[in-house]
């Protein structure tokens, strides 16, 4: 019962985890790499809310394209 | 097989399966060796990458070539061309289908259950998992559709193969490594992020498109159904060992069991047969498939 939970939750949030996770490590790393935000102590934040939104935008279409 | 009226006896299926079964012996061992090659050349690359003895860029190059060469080796075991019937050699069919797809970040037996009904239904809109590739209005479409994920909707076929007790089981195997791929990616991205996008997810996702165009699209599109109607010969600008032979994909729909690298020499001895029976494209087909004559030079 408690796996089948997880595999609705996955199949039904799968998008914004990814965005969120995927998405916003990569984002954080390219901003950092590249120093485009200085060193602001947001830039965790902006990085990994960016991805979450994406994520949470593709869920909403359906699609990520 | 119940044969046309139309159709000589010197052409009939009794000796196309014949000369197919000739060209279905030989042991496919320069598939094992790409595949198992390109999985060890891509696991290189990350040490290499992560301890600066190779530059993240040419990583990503060599990761792309990797995820190209990743599917062709996955396929010949889904059709079991390594084991050839022989239970003491099914290990293999399985060992190299699964290694080989890491790259691509692919479960094998999802990819093998699915192959299988595309085999059994081309182009049927219903219950061909490859339809929506097959059929899409454009190149750009199909590229589109995989990199959002939209032409792998294996969701739907779980539904429409729902009572075919072996392809579910198929599908509960594949889960956990479905799930596998997506936490090491996720773990990974964490700790090594810009490795994780061009080594592993950005290669899987051109090495996706890639064989989706060749192998899916170009020698589906415009064809129906039928046995010798669902797979066209065709040509292109790119010489063949670019994109995989896959102009001579047609000849591998009808008999599954010949190897790669032993398709142009059947397709030479079953041009006639190709050309009696109607195969699209058939009569286009050289007379000898050398290097490179299916090049479309307009």
């Amino acid at each position: 019962m408690i796996i089948e939970k997880i595999f609705d939750h996955i199949s039904n949030w799968k998008k914004v985890w990814f965005g969120l996770i995927f998405l916003g490590s990569i984002i954080s790393a390219v901003l950092q790499k590249f120093n485009l935000v200085g060193d602001s102590h947001y830039i965790l934040v902006f990085a990994f809310g960016a991805g979450a939104l994406i994520g949470f935008v593709a869920k909403i279409r359906g699609v990520w394209l | 097989m119940r044969e046309s009226p139309e159709i000589a006896a010197e052409f009939s299926f009794e000796k196309e399966k014949a000369i197919a079964k000739s060209f279905s012996q030989r042991f496919q061992w320069e598939m094992i060796l790409i595949g198992l090659g390109q999985a060890a050349i891509w696991l290189s690359l990350w040490p290499l990458v992560l301890n600066g003895s190779l530059d993240l860029w040419m990583g990503f190059i060599i990761a792309i070539l990797c995820a190209c060469f990743a599917y062709l080796p996955s396929h010949e075991a889904q059709h079991g061309n390594y084991s050839r019937g022989n239970p003491k050699l099914r290990w293999l069919d399985g060992f190299v289908g699964h290694i080989t797809l890491i790259t691509l970040l692919y479960p094998y037996h999802i990819l093998r259950v699915t192959h299988m009904k595309h085999h059994a239904y081309t182009n049927n809109p219903e219950k061909d998992p490859d339809y929506l590739n097959a059929h899409s209005s454009s190149v750009l479409k199909v590229i589109k559709n995989v990199l959002d994920g939209s032409s792998t909707d294996f969701g739907k076929y779980l539904e429409v193969y729902s009572t075919d007790k072996a392809f579910v089981n198929s599908f509960e195997k594949a889960i956990p490594i479905a799930l596998l791929y997506r936490f090491t990616l996720l773990v990974l991205v964490i700790i090594f992020p810009l490795e994780t996008l061009f080594l592993w997810w950005l290669p899987a996702k051109i090495g996706t498109v890639y064989t989706t165009v060749f192998f899916s699209y170009y020698p589906h599109v415009g064809t129906s159904t039928g046995r010798y109607k669902d797979t066209s010969f065709w040509s292109h600008w790119m010489p063949r060992y670019l994109n995989h032979s896959m102009q001579l994909h047609f000849v591998h729909h009808l008999h599954p069991s010949i190897g790669h690298f032993d398709e142009p020499k059947a397709i030479e001895t079953l041009k006639p047969f190709l050309v009696a029976r109607g195969v699209p494209g058939a009569d286009e087909i050289p007379d000898t498939i050398t290097h490179n004559p299916l090049i479309k030079f307009s």
